[in-house]
C-alpha cells in the first residue's frame, strides 16, 4: 500500500517536471526504479518520456524491459499493438516511422516473440496473417514452421468465407506474400501435389486481378467478374470516375491491393515451382514465348511416357499452356471488356498505348476491336465474278456450297482456318503486332492443351475450377478463334450465348457500354452469317447495327493503304480482318457487308432491278472505289434497255453517278427507260414542288401508291421528261449533303424493303 | 660512457643536445624493452634529461621547436612499451628542482598534443595522471583549462571535441582531475561553463567515457597514494548536487557586478550532467561484475560523501533563507542528492548501509525523496516474482527505521534549528509507520 504510494508520488513528480526540465524527470525515474525496480507504471513512465520525445534506441530498450519483465500488463499489449500495426500499415507519418524504427531497435528473438504473442491474440485471420507475415519475413527459419500452416488458413478462410472472386484479401495475401516465402524455401519439402496446387491459385488470382474490372467489386456474382466491366470503351462519359477507389480489394489498404507486374510475377512463380517439380526444360528461359515452344517440344514424347514420368510432363504441359493460353487470351481481348484501370497498372503497353492515344483524338479508338470477315476486297469480286460468271443457278450453288463447307464439319473447317490472313489498319490499330502475336499464341496453347487427351481433361478441370465460363474476355477470344477456324455455325451459337450473357448484365452497365458489347456481337453475327452465305441474316443484323449508330457528321476517313493493298493482292475473299469497333469504321463495314450480299443477286442474269438500284446506292461510299462495278451496272443497265428503281432521287447524290444515269436517257446513251421517280403521278399532280418539303413527303418510306406499276410504264411524257430533269437539278444540288447521312437514311427507312429483298 | 656524451653534450647547443638525449632516449629505451624483462630507466640516463632537456636555458623558439621534435618522436615511436618509458623517463616526478620544469614542460607538450591531436602522446598523459600526484595532476589540469578556456575561449569546444573519442582514456582522467580541482566551495573554484558544457557533451557522447580508467586497470593492480579517483563520478556527484546552491551564489555576484550574463546557463547543463551521472551508475554493476568487484569496490568514498554533506551545511548556511528562490534550490540540492545516493547505492558505488546515510543526513533539512530514500523502499510482497532484472546490485534494507536505534529524529537537528527557519520541521508521531515517509 504504502510502496504504492511511493511509485504513485515518485511517477507524478516525474510527470510534473517533464515538460521543463525532462532530464531531471528522467534522474527521478531511474531513481524510482532503483526504489522500486518491479513497478510498471515507474517504467512505463520512463518509456511514455522516451517514446514522446521519439528516442528510438532508449525507448526500444525500454519497451524490451516491459516486455520481458511485464508481459502481462494490457498496456504493454497495447503498446504492441500499436507497433505491430505500424508495422503492418503502409502509412508513412512521423509516428507510424518512429514506431517502425523502435521496433527495429528490438533485438531479434524479442522481435520473434513479440510478433508470434501479438498473433496469439489476434482473433481475425486477416489480421493475424498479415501478423504472422511479418514475421515470416523477418524470421525465414519461421517459414518451416508457420509458413503452410499460414497459407492453408489463409485459404480456409477465403472458402470459409465464400468469396466468389479470387481477386479477395485472403488470396492475395496468400499469393503474394506468403506463397513466395514457402516455396523459396528449401529447408521445407512440399509434395508436388501441393505445389501444382498452389500454383494453380497463384494463377487464378493473377488472371483473375489482370482481367477483373474496376466496378466487379462484391456486387455482382464472381461469375460475372472477370467480363462484366467495360471500362475503357470509350462510351464512358469522362465525367464518370475511374473508380480508383474501386481497385481496393476488399479487406486490404489500397497500397497493399495494388501487384505490380503480375505476369511478371506469375512467372516467378512458375519458376520456382518448376524448379521445385523437376520440371523438364531450359531453366533459364523465360517469358511466355519460350514457355510455349518448350511445352511444345515436350508434347511430342508425351505419348511414349508412362506412368509418374508421364503424369508430371502433362501437369507441366497443362499448367504452362494454360498460362499462356489465358494470358495471351487476355492480351488479344479487347481492353473494354478488362478493367482499363488494371491493365494500366499491369504494364500492358498495347492497350496503355491505345487508351492514351485515344484520349487526344478519339475516345471511340480506344474502344474494342472485332475480329470480321475482310471486305475491302469487295469492289474486285464483281469482276473476278463476272469473268467467271455465268448463270444464276451456278451462283446459287456458290452460296449453298459455301454454307455446307463451313458449317458441316468442322474438321474441315479447321483445317481451312490455318494460315487464314487477318488484315488491320496499322493507324487504326496501333498495337496490332501485339494483338496478332497474342491471338497466334493463343490459338497455339489451345491447340497444344487439346492435343492430347490427358492435357484436355487436366485442362477442362482447370476451366471447371476457375469458372472460365463466366470469363467474357475469354470468351471473345474462343469466337474469334472459331471464327477463324472458320467454324461459324460454331461461332453463331457462341455469340448467342454472349448476347444473352450481356443482357443478363445490361442492367449493370451504362447503356453506352452494353450498347456497345451489344453491337459488336452483332456485327460479328452478321459477318458469320455473311460468311455462311445466309445473305438475308447478315443483312438483318447489319440494320439492327446500323439502326444503333449515330450518323457522323464528318466523312469516314477513306483509307488508301487498305485499297491498295486490296488491290495489289487480290486475294478471293476469306480474309479476316481486325476492325476498331467505332461508329468511324463499322459503317463502311456495314455497307460494304451489304453490298456485298446484293451484289450477287444484282449481277445475276436474271433481272433484280431492286438489287441492282441498292448495289448502286451502296457503291457510292468509297467512291470511286466502286467505280468499275458501277460501269458494270450501268452496262446491265443498258443490257435491259430500262431500270427501275424508286429510291433513286432520295439515295443516290454522288454527281458521277447522276451524270451518268442523265446520260443514259439520251440518244447517245441508248435511250434508257429510267423509272426513277417514287410517284410519278405525284409529281405530275404537283408541277412546281418546293425543293424541301415536297421532297420531303415523296422521300417518305412507303408512298408508293397502288397504281404506281401504271403510271411508271407509261411515264414517257413531256411531263415526266420535264419531272425527271427538274429531280436530277434538284439532285445536283444535294450533292454537297453528307453522304453518311444519307446513305444511314437509307438503311433506316428501307430496312424492310432491305431485308424482304433478300431470299 | 656516459660520461663521454655528458661531454659531447656539452659542446652543443641547447636545443641540438635535446634532441640527442631523446634520441639516446630512444635507442637506450628501446634495448630495454627487448632485452630487460623489468625494462626501467637509470639514474645517469635521469640525470642527463635533467641537465639537458628541463635545466638548459632555451628561447621561446627553440622551446617551441623542442617541444615539435618532441611531439614528433612519440607520434613516430610504434611501440606502445618504449613510448611510456620515454615519456616517463622525461616526466615522472622525482621530487627534486627539476620537478617544476617538469612540469611547465609537460604542461605545454600536452597542451600542443590537444591542439594538434597527437593521440599517443594523450595516452602518455592519461598514464601520468593515473600515476601521478593528485597534486600534480590537478596542476596539469589547470593549466590545461587556463588555455584553453581563458587564453583562446572558444576554442576549446572544437578542439577538446575531437579528442572524447580519440582518446578517451585522457579525458576520462581530464574529468577526474578538473572535478578534483574545481569543488564549487568559491567562485574561482567552479568550472567554467565552457568546461562544463565540454564534459557534458562528452559523457552525454558516451557515458562510458567516465568508466575508461576503471575499465582499462586490472583489478588487481593497486593505486599510488595520493592518486586520483579511478572515476570522476565521487566528483561528477558533487558537482551535480552542490551546483544549485553554488551556481545560485555565484549569480547573485553576477548581477550585482551588473555583467549581462551571455554564457550559456550553467543550470540545465548540470540537470543534464547529473541524468548522465546516474545512467553511468546504472552501467556500473554490469561493469564491476565483470571485474569481480561488486561490492567490493566503493567508487564513492566515505570520506568524500562526508566531506560532500559538510560542505552542503556550509552552502546551506551561507545561503539568504529569506532570498525567494532559496528554498526551490535547496530541495533541488537535496534531491539530487538523494537520487545520487539512491542510484550509488543501488550500483553498487557507495557500500554502505541506509542506516550509515541517516546518520550522514541527519543535519539535511528535510526533503521527501531524501527521506524516501534514507528510509529504503517499502518491502513489496512478490508481485512479479519471475522479474529477472533488477540489474542493479542492492545494499540489504535496514530494519524499519523506527526500530533503529539511530533512526533520524527531528530533534537531531537541534544543532542547527536557526539555520533553517522557514523550513516546516517534520513532527515525529510516534506509532506511526514511517513517520518521515514523504508527504504524498
Amino acid at each position: 500500500m504504502s510502496a504504492q504510494k511511493d511509485c504513485d508520488f515518485l511517477v507524478k513528480r516525474a510527470r510534473d517536471l517533464v515538460s521543463e526540465d525532462p532530464c531531471a524527470a528522467k534522474a527521478w525515474l531511474i531513481t524510482a526504479r532503483t526504489l522500486y525496480p518491479t513497478d510498471f507504471n515507474i517504467q512505463y513512465e520512463m518509456y511514455t518520456i522516451e517514446r514522446n520525445a521519439e528516442k528510438t534506441t532508449s525507448a526500444g530498450r525500454l519497451l524490451y524491459d516491459m516486455f520481458i519483465n511485464f508481459p502481462d500488463q494490457p498496456v504493454v499489449w497495447r503498446e504492441i499493438t500499436v507497433i505491430t500495426a505500424a508495422l503492418r500499415s503502409d502509412c508513412q507519418d512521423k509516428q507510424a516511422q518512429f514506431l517502425r524504427g523502435l521496433f527495429e531497435t528490438l533485438p531479434g528473438p524479442v522481435q520473434c516473440e513479440m510478433l508470434l504473442k501479438a498473433t496469439e491474440q489476434c482473433f481475425n485471420t486477416l489480421e493475424k496473417a498479415e501478423m504472422l507475415l511479418l514475421l515470416l519475413r523477418r524470421f525465414p527459419e519461421s517459414v518451416v514452421q508457420h509458413g503452410v500452416n499460414l497459407g492453408e488458413s489463409l485459404l480456409e478462410a477465403e472458402a470459409a468465407e465464400k468469396l466468389e472472386t479470387p481477386v479477395n484479401c485472403f488470396r492475395k495475401l496468400f499469393v503474394c506474400d506468403v506463397l513466395p516465402l514457402i516455396i523459396k524455401n528449401m529447408d521445407m519439402r512440399l509434395p508436388t501435389s501441393l505445389l501444382q496446387k498452389y500454383m494453380l491459385k497463384a494463377a487464378e488470382f493473377y488472371i483473375g486481378y489482370v482481367t477483373r474490372g474496376p466496378s466487379a467489386d462484391g456486387q455482382l456474382q464472381g461469375k460475372a467478374l472477370n467480363g462484366s466491366t467495360h471500362e475503357g470503351g470509350g462510351l464512358k462519359s469522362p465525367g464518370v470516375p475511374r473508380g480508383s477507389q474501386r481497385c481496393v480489394i476488399e479487406g486490404l489498404s489500397e497500397k497493399s491491393s495494388v501487384v505490380s507486374e503480375p505476369w511478371e510475377r506469375l512467372l516467378d512463380i512458375l519458376a520456382v515451382v518448376g524448379t521445385r517439380c523437376e520440371w523438364q526444360g531450359d531453366k533459364g528461359q523465360r517469358g511466355f514465348v519460350e514457355i510455349l515452344q518448350r511445352v511444345k517440344e515436350l508434347c511430342r514424347y508425351l505419348s511414349n511416357l508412362e506412368g509418374e514420368t508421364r503424369l508430371r510432363y502433362c501437369s507441366q504441359v497443362v499448367i504452362c499452356a494454360s498460362l499462356v493460353l489465358f494470358r495471351s487470351a487476355y492480351l488479344y481481348s479487347p481492353p473494354c471488356v478488362c478493367g482499363c484501370v488494371w491493365v494500366c497498372v499491369c504494364g500492358c503497353v498495347r492497350t496503355y498505348l491505345n487508351i492514351v492515344g485515344a484520349s487526344g483524338v478519339n475516345a471511340l479508338a480506344s474502344g474494342p476491336w472485332i475480329l470480321l470477315e475482310d471486305l475491302s476486297s469487295v469492289y474486285m469480286e464483281a469482276e473476278l465474278e463476272r469473268g467467271a460468271g455465268k448463270h444464276t443457278h451456278k451462283k446459287r450453288k456458290l452460296a449453298d456450297g459455301r454454307e455446307k463447307t463451313m458449317s458441316s464439319d468442322d474438321e474441315e473447317g479447321f483445317g481451312k482456318g490455318r494460315g487464314r490472313h487477318i488484315l488491320v489498319n496499322k493507324t487504326e490499330l496501333p498495337g496490332w503486332a501485339e494483338t496478332l502475336e497474342s491471338f497466334r499464341l493463343a490459338r497455339e496453347s489451345w491447340e497444344l492443351l487439346h492435343s492430347h487427351s490427358c492435357l484436355e481433361t487436366e485442362f477442362s478441370k482447370i476451366c471447371a475450377s476457375w469458372k472460365t465460363d463466366s470469363w467474357l474476355w475469354f470468351r471473345i477470344f474462343l469466337t474469334d478463334m472459331i471464327i477463324y477456324q472458320g467454324q461459324y455455325r460454331k461461332a453463331l451459337s457462341s455469340l448467342l450465348q454472349m448476347a444473352v450473357f450481356q443482357h443478363t448484365q445490361s442492367g449493370l452497365n451504362s447503356p453506352g457500354q452494353s450498347n456497345l458489347e451489344h453491337q459488336r456481337t452483332l456485327i460479328q453475327q452478321a459477318s458469320c452469317h455473311y460468311a455462311l452465305g445466309e445473305y438475308r441474316m447478315a443483312c438483318e443484323k447489319v440494320l439492327e447495327v446500323v439502326g444503333g449508330l449515330v450518323p457522323q457528321s464528318h466523312d469516314p476517313v477513306k483509307n488508301t493503304e487498305d485499297q491498295g493493298k486490296a488491290k495489289g493482292k487480290p486475294k478471293k475473299g476469306n480474309d479476316l480482318r481486325l476492325l476498331p469497333c467505332t461508329n468511324k469504321s463499322i459503317l463502311p463495314f456495314c455497307l460494304q457487308l451489304m453490298l456485298a450480299c446484293f451484289k450477287l443477286r444484282a449481277f445475276t442474269e436474271s433481272r433484280d432491278d431492286l438489287s441492282l438500284g441498292h448495289v448502286v446506292v451502296l457503291l457510292q461510299h468509297d467512291w470511286p472505289q466502286g467505280e468499275s462495278m458501277f460501269l458494270k451496272a450501268i452496262d446491265k443497265i443498258c443490257q435491259q434497255g430500262s431500270f427501275q428503281y424508286e429510291n433513286f432521287f432520295n439515295y443516290v447524290t454522288n454527281i458521277d453517278m447522276l451524270e451518268e444515269f442523265a446520260y443514259l436517257r439520251t440518244t447517245e446513251g441508248g435511250r434508257v427507260q429510267l423509272e426513277l421517280l417514287p410517284n410519278q403521278g405525284m409529281l405530275i399532280k404537283n408541277p412546281s414542288p418546293s425543293p424541301g418539303g415536297e421532297l420531303n413527303t415523296l422521300l417518305l418510306p412507303g408512298v408508293q401508291t397502288p397504281d404506281r406499276h401504271h403510271t411508271v410504264t407509261r411515264g414517257i411524257t413531256k411531263g415526266v421528261k420535264e419531272d425527271f430533269r427538274l429531280a436530277m437539278e434538284r439532285q445536283v444540288s444535294r450533292c454537297g449533303e453528307n453522304l453518311y447521312t444519307v446513305l444511314h437514311r437509307f438503311c433506316i427507312n428501307e430496312k424492310i424493303m432491305i431485308i424482304q429483298s433478300l431470299p | 660512457m656516459m660520461g663521454d656524451m655528458r661531454q659531447s653534450l656539452l659542446r652543443r647547443d641547447a636545443l641540438s643536445a635535446a634532441k640527442e638525449v631523446l634520441y639516446h632516449l630512444d635507442i637506450y629505451l628501446s634495448g630495454q624493452v627487448q632485452n630487460s624483462p623489468s625494462p626501467s630507466v637509470d639514474t645517469p640516463t635521469l640525470e642527463l634529461v635533467e641537465e639537458f632537456i628541463l635545466h638548459r636555458r632555451m628561447s621561446a623558439l627553440q622551446e617551441l621547436q623542442l617541444l615539435e621534435i618532441m611531439c614528433s618522436c612519440f607520434q613516430e615511436q610504434s611501440r606502445d612499451a618504449v613510448r611510456q618509458l620515454i615519456f616517463s623517463a622525461l616526466f615522472t616526478l622525482q621530487g627534486n628542482q627539476a620537478d617544476e620544469s617538469r612540469m611547465a614542460l609537460l604542461g605545454k607538450l600536452v597542451s600542443m598534443a590537444i591542439a594538434v591531436g597527437r593521440v599517443p602522446i594523450l595516452e602518455c598523459a592519461a598514464t601520468w595522471l593515473q600515476r601521478s600526484h593528485t597534486v600534480y595532476c590537478v596542476r596539469l589540469a589547470s593549466g590545461l583549462v587556463d588555455d584553453y578556456c581563458s587564453l583562446l575561449p572558444g576554442s576549446m569546444v572544437p578542439t577538446l571535441n575531437n579528442i572524447s573519442s580519440s582518446s578517451p582514456q585522457f579525458c576520462c582522467q581530464f574529468i577526474t582531475a578538473v572535478t578534483t580541482l574545481y569543488d564549487l566551495s568559491t567562485e574561482e573554484l567552479s568550472p567554467p561553463v565552457e568546461l562544463l558544457q565540454m564534459v557534458v557533451s562528452w559523457i552525454q557522447d558516451d557515458p562510458r567515457l567516465v568508466l575508461v580508467t576503471l575499465l582499462n586497470t586490472p583489478a588487481s593492480s593497486s593505486q599510488p597514494m595520493g592518486s586520483l579517483d579511478l572515476t570522476p563520478l565521487a566528483g561528477l556527484v558533487c558537482w551535480c548536487v552542490k551546483s544549485p546552491l553554488a551556481y545560485r551564489r555565484d549569480r547573485k555576484q553576477g548581477l550585482s557586478n551588473g555583467m549581462p550574463d551571455t554564457k550559456p546557463e550553467a543550470g540545465p547543463l548540470f540537470s543534464a550532467l547529473h541524468l548522465s551521472v546516474l545512467q553511468v551508475l546504472l552501467l556500473l554493476p554490469g561493469v564491476l561484475r565483470e571485474k569481480g568487484l561488486l561490492g567490493r569496490l566503493a567508487l564513492m568514498q566515505p570520506e568524500q560523501l562526508t566531506s560532500l554533506i559538510s560542505d552542503l551545511s556550509r552552502l546551506l548556511e551561507e545561503l539568504n533563507p529569506l532570498q525567494g528562490d532559496t528554498q526551490t534550490h535547496t530541495q533541488l540540492t537535496l534531491e539530487r542528492l538523494a537520487q545520487a545516493l539512491q542510484v550509488a547505492m543501488a550500483a553498487g558505488a557507495l557500500l554502505c548501509s541506509r542506516e550509515d546515510l541517516r546518520a550522514l543526513c541527519s543535519h539535511l533539512p528535510h526533503n521527501n525523496l531524501l527521506q524516501l530514500v534514507l528510509s529504503g523502499p517499502v518491502q513489496q510482497s512478490a508481485f512479479y516474482p519471475h522479474v529477472n532484472t533488477p540489474p542493479l546490485g542492492y545494499s540489504p534494507r535496514p530494519l524499519g527505521p523506527h526500530l533503529s536505534a539511530h533512526s533520524p529524529h527531528p530533534t537531531s537537528r537541534s544543532p542547527h534549528p536557526s539555520s533553517y527557519p522557514s523550513y516546516p520541521s517534520q513532527p515525529f508521531i510516534a506509532g506511526m509507520a514511517f513517520p518521515f515517509r514523504p508527504s504524498h
